[in-house]
This record gives C-alpha cells, structure tokens and sequence, in this order.
C-alpha cells in the first residue's frame, strides 16, 4: 500500500517539475516566436514580388516613398515631391551631355506616354542632373522641353542628389578631365515610378536597351492610373 | 579628445570619485557624438570624410562605441591576470574596426553597387571581423565595463536559454551556412539590397551569427566551461567549408546574370562586365571562407595543446598520445 501512495506522489512531482520544465520554455520560445514572426512579416512583400504580373518590377513596400529638395530648371524655384502629389511620377537621374542612354530612355518615356493619350497628362517624368556643375538650369529646361511638356528638369545641389541617390540606392559618378581623361559621368539606367500617393511602385530597369518593354510599361502606368488613390496597406508600410 | 580625458581619469576608476562620473558622462558623450554624426551625413553626405558613416546607423553606431568603451572601462577593472593578453585586445579593436569599416564607411556606397566588393563586405562581417573579435575574449572585459543591470540581463536564464539552442553544434553551424545561402537566393537577394531595413536586417544578422559561431568555435578554454568540446569545435570549423564551396562553385559556374539588381541601380564599376563580377564575387565565396576555417581548425588544434599541457597528469595516456606531437615529454612537467 505504501508503496502504491508513494508511487503517484513521486509521479506528481515529476509531473510538476516537467510542467515548470515546459513553463520555462514560454519566454525563449515567445521571444523566438516573436522573432521569426517579425522576419516573416518584413519578408512578406518577397512574396508577391515573385509572382508579379506587372511588367516591370514590384517594389512597393520595398523602396521609400518619393522625397527630395531640389530645383525646378523650368521656375528656378525650390520643388519638393509635394508638388507632385496626385500624379502618377517617373524618377530617373541622367545628364543632358549623354550621348546615348538618356536621350534614348527619355525618347522611349516620351513613346511611352504618347501610348497613353490624354492620361499622360496624369504623369511627370523627373530627370535629376547628375552633372549639375554642366547641367545650368537653362540647359536643363531646353534638354527636357525637347521630349514633352510633362517632362520636368531637376538641378541638385551636390548634397542633395548624394541624399537622393542613396535613398534609391543608385550610383553616380562624375570625373572631371584630366590630361589623359576625358570628362565621364556614369549612372544608373533604373527608373523609378511612383503612385499619385508618392509610394514607389515598380522599378523599370532600362529602357535603353536593344528591345525594351514600351507597350509592357504603358500597361503598366495605365494600371497604376486606373488604381484608387490610396491603400490603408501602403499607409501603414509608409510608417516603417 | 575625449580618449586623452579617459586615459588620464581611468586608473583612478576604482577609488577616486571622478571614475563612477566619468563611466555615466560618457555614453552620454557618444550619443551626443551619434547625434552630430547622424546630422551631419544626413546634411552634408559629400562633406564627409571617406571614414565617417556614409549612411549613419544608430545601431551600427553604439554597437559599436559602446563594447569598445565598455571593453576599456571594463579591462581597467578587471585584475591583471584576468585582463586578455595584448595581441588578443588589438585583435578585437581590429575587427571592431573591420566591422564598423565595411558597415558604415564609404566602404558601404561600393558593397552597395558591386556584387563582388557585396561579397567583400559579408566576408569581413561574417567571417574575419567576428573571427578577430572572437579571438580577443572579449567577453569578461565587456561585461565588467557595462552598466551592472545589462551585464546581469546578458547572463539572465531566459537570454541564456534563449541562445542555447542556437548554440547547439549542428544548429549553429547549419545557421552560419544557413544565413549565407538565404541571402543569396536572387528572389531574397533583390529586396535585401533595395529594401533599407531588410539591408539592415541582412547585414546584422550576418554580423551576429560570425560573432555566435566563431566564439563557439575559437574559444580558447577545455569544455567544461566552454560550450562543446574541442573535437566538436574543429569538426564545425571544417564541416562548413563545403557547403560554402558549393554555394560559391553554383555561382561562378552560373552563365548568366542572377542577381540583375547591380545592373538596374548602377555598378561602381562601370567597365566591369555583370557576369565578370558575379564569377568573382563566387571567387569571394569559394576561397577565403574556406582559408578562414583551415585557420580556425590550427588555432583550435592550439587551444587544445594548450590546454592539454594546462592539466598534463590528468591523463596520461592522453598525455603520452599528445607527446607525439607537442614535443614535450609523455606525462608533461
């Protein structure tokens, strides 16, 4: 008999020290928990990123929202991204002495909205000089007012466009000449565009190559156009 | 500055009055120095200097200014023959340094636009800068320099529980190639680089994980205080030398380009072709990891002899095995 009492009393004890065992498994384990959640939850735009049916490629939520302080070539005035809420807007940085991607991408811009009729006059397409010390505002004005009237011609200042470059992650470089150098500018042929809320949307990555994508990236614009103005998703991520 | 204030103040950290104020005014002084620094880059990133952060990080920052200051605050605490022996101190600040240089330095602007400068950069942050840090011991100085309350949350049970599973020999060893593979699938790769948190979080836990298995791996004491035994230790060295190869091999013999990121946003350098620069950058992957480990393995092999002619009588024979190669006669002195 004895043996029997103590027989479930050890097991009791036993039992309790594998629940306190099992208890101090929940502040670890729910940090951990918390963790991977965290991961999953900054990974979660991956995900539809891979199964896209844009033409381009989806960046929302991936690159920061449209923001910059920089000189309109047209006024000479100071312009923030806030001047262009409400329009659908195109980002690329290049430089009015390019002799073949800039003319080219913007030509292909100008095809672009041309596809989109009178929608087009929803879109701004911003070139930002990476070549201020050449790129004069007047030079600046006259080189986009040859492609149309809703391209707009930016001047930074050398900060500004380091700080915008580094928001975007896009490389520049000037070297001015030497004896045995010629003047050379390199830059990204990335564009960037933006919704009418200011959210990067998609990243189209040249349109100087041999066979690019025209009609893809009109479709493309056309369905960000046709979007409602505002997602509460995109204001939330806009937080982070 | 501020070092010449703490050489001339610190010998006096335990007596004289100065010291406890001077241990609270200066992580308030890094703050303030953070703060400056954070303005400045934001203001004036073309001003700065090529050793000054390109992209100031608040966790990059007093990661790592405070165990440094912590660790020179504690090594003058400790008793001399506690304090790590000088090449061990100079291997730490080494790769603090390393660490802060391919993190914060202008040195970020061309791992941000060069697959194989990119490799670079995590080669430094997950292999050499932790291997170096784990090399300098630094835990004991770091945890008597800290504030008392920190030191006694980093040794807490639940922060404790909480690493032992990562510091499982398999888990941790899996975790370390783990980590390297993730972050370059070309699907994870992508956002990582374009997406600033997600970069963050990429290059952290890079930075954590090397410090986690190389000082699993390299340290220098017999197993019962260390976590896992010596065999295991050079067993984990090697074990992660050949999945590392694979990874690098996949990508050197892959003919086209996979990771078109570099290409959309702009390369550093711009005559060098995509797929040249991906074939090197899985050269960075292939070869010096690997070199790394062969080191590790010779330094644990090291820590073992020494260790082993620490406590010769324990077993001899053990003692006549390691006669063989050591060169000190069986039964030691």
């Amino acid at each position: 008999m004895t043996v029997r009492n103590t027989a479930p009393l050890s097991r009791g004890t036993a039992a309790a020290n594998r629940v306190r065992r099992w208890l101090s498994v929940p502040i670890p384990g729910l940090a951990m928990g918390l963790a991977i959640g965290l991961a999953l939850a900054v990974l979660a735009p991956i995900a539809p990123a891979r199964a896209s049916p844009w033409h381009n490629i989806n960046v929302a939520g991936s690159v920061p929202p449209l923001a910059f302080h920089l000189t309109d070539a047209a006024t000479g005035k100071m312009v923030t991204a806030a001047a262009f809420r409400g329009k659908l807007v195109l980002l690329y940085l290049g430089y009015t002495h390019c002799p073949d991607v800039c003319p080219l991408t913007l030509h292909n811009i100008a095809v672009i909205l041309h596809d989109l009729g009178k929608r087009a006059a929803e879109v701004r397409v911003l070139f930002v000089s990476v070549d201020p010390d050449r790129d004069t505002l007047p030079v600046l004005r006259d080189y986009v007012a040859l492609f149309g009237p809703d391209f707009v011609g930016l001047r930074p200042d050398a900060n500004a466009l380091a700080r915008l470059a580094r928001r975007y992650r896009l490389a520049y470089s000037v070297q001015p000449k030497t004896a045995t150098h010629p003047y050379e500018v390199t830059h990204s042929a990335a564009v960037f565009v933006f919704d009418r809320n200011g959210d990067a949307r998609l990243l189209v990555p040249s349109l100087a190559q041999a066979h690019p994508d025209l009609s893809g990236t009109a479709a493309d614009l056309e369905r960000l156009l046709a979007a409602p103005q505002i997602g509460w998703l995109s204001r939330l991520r806009q937080l982070f | 500055m501020v070092q010449k204030v703490m050489a001339t103040e610190l010998p006096g950290t335990a007596a004289g009055p100065a010291g406890p104020r001077l241990a609270r005014a200066v992580p308030v002084g890094l703050l303030a120095l953070g703060a400056l620094i954070d303005w400045l880059s934001t203001a004036f990133p073309t001003a700065m200097p090529v050793w000054m952060p390109f992209d100031f990080s608040w966790f990059a920052w007093l990661g790592t200014v405070l165990p440094l200051w912590w660790y020179w605050h504690g090594l003058a605490r400790l008793a001399p023959a506690e304090r790590p022996r000088r090449w061990r101190q100079v291997a730490f600040v080494l790769g603090m340094a390393l660490i802060y240089a391919v993190l914060q330095t202008r040195y970020l602007y061309l791992a941000e636009h060069e697959f194989f400068l990119n490799r670079i950069q995590h080669v430094v942050m997950h292999h050499l800068g932790p291997f170096l840090v784990a090399l300098g011991t630094a835990g004991a100085p770091i945890r008597a320099g800290m504030p008392a309350p920190l030191a006694r949350l980093i040794g807490s049970r639940p922060v404790r529980a909480a690493l032992a599973p990562i510091q499982q020999p398999i888990v941790a060893s899996f975790l370390f190639v783990g980590l390297v593979a993730f972050w370059l699938i070309p699907a994870v790769h992508f956002p990582a680089m374009i997406d600033h948190p997600l970069f963050w979080i990429m290059n952290w836990s890079m930075v954590l994980d090397g410090l986690l298995f190389w000082c699993l791996v390299l340290d220098p004491r017999p197993s019962p205080p260390a976590r896992v035994g010596f065999g295991t230790r050079a067993a984990m060295a090697v074990g992660v030398i050949f999945p590392q190869i694979a990874i690098g091999a996949v990508i050197v013999f892959t003919g086209h380009d996979i990771y078109p990121y570099y290409n959309y946003c702009g390369r550093f350098f711009a005559d060098i072709s995509p797929l040249y620069d991906q074939l090197v950058g899985g050269m960075v992957i292939w070869i010096p990891p690997a070199m790394m480990s062969v080191i590790a393995l010779l330094l644990v092999l090291n820590h073992l002899r020494l260790a082993e002619d620490r406590a010769p009588s324990a077993d001899a024979a053990m003692g006549a095995m390691a006669a063989r190669w050591t060169g000190r006669p069986a039964g030691g002195a």
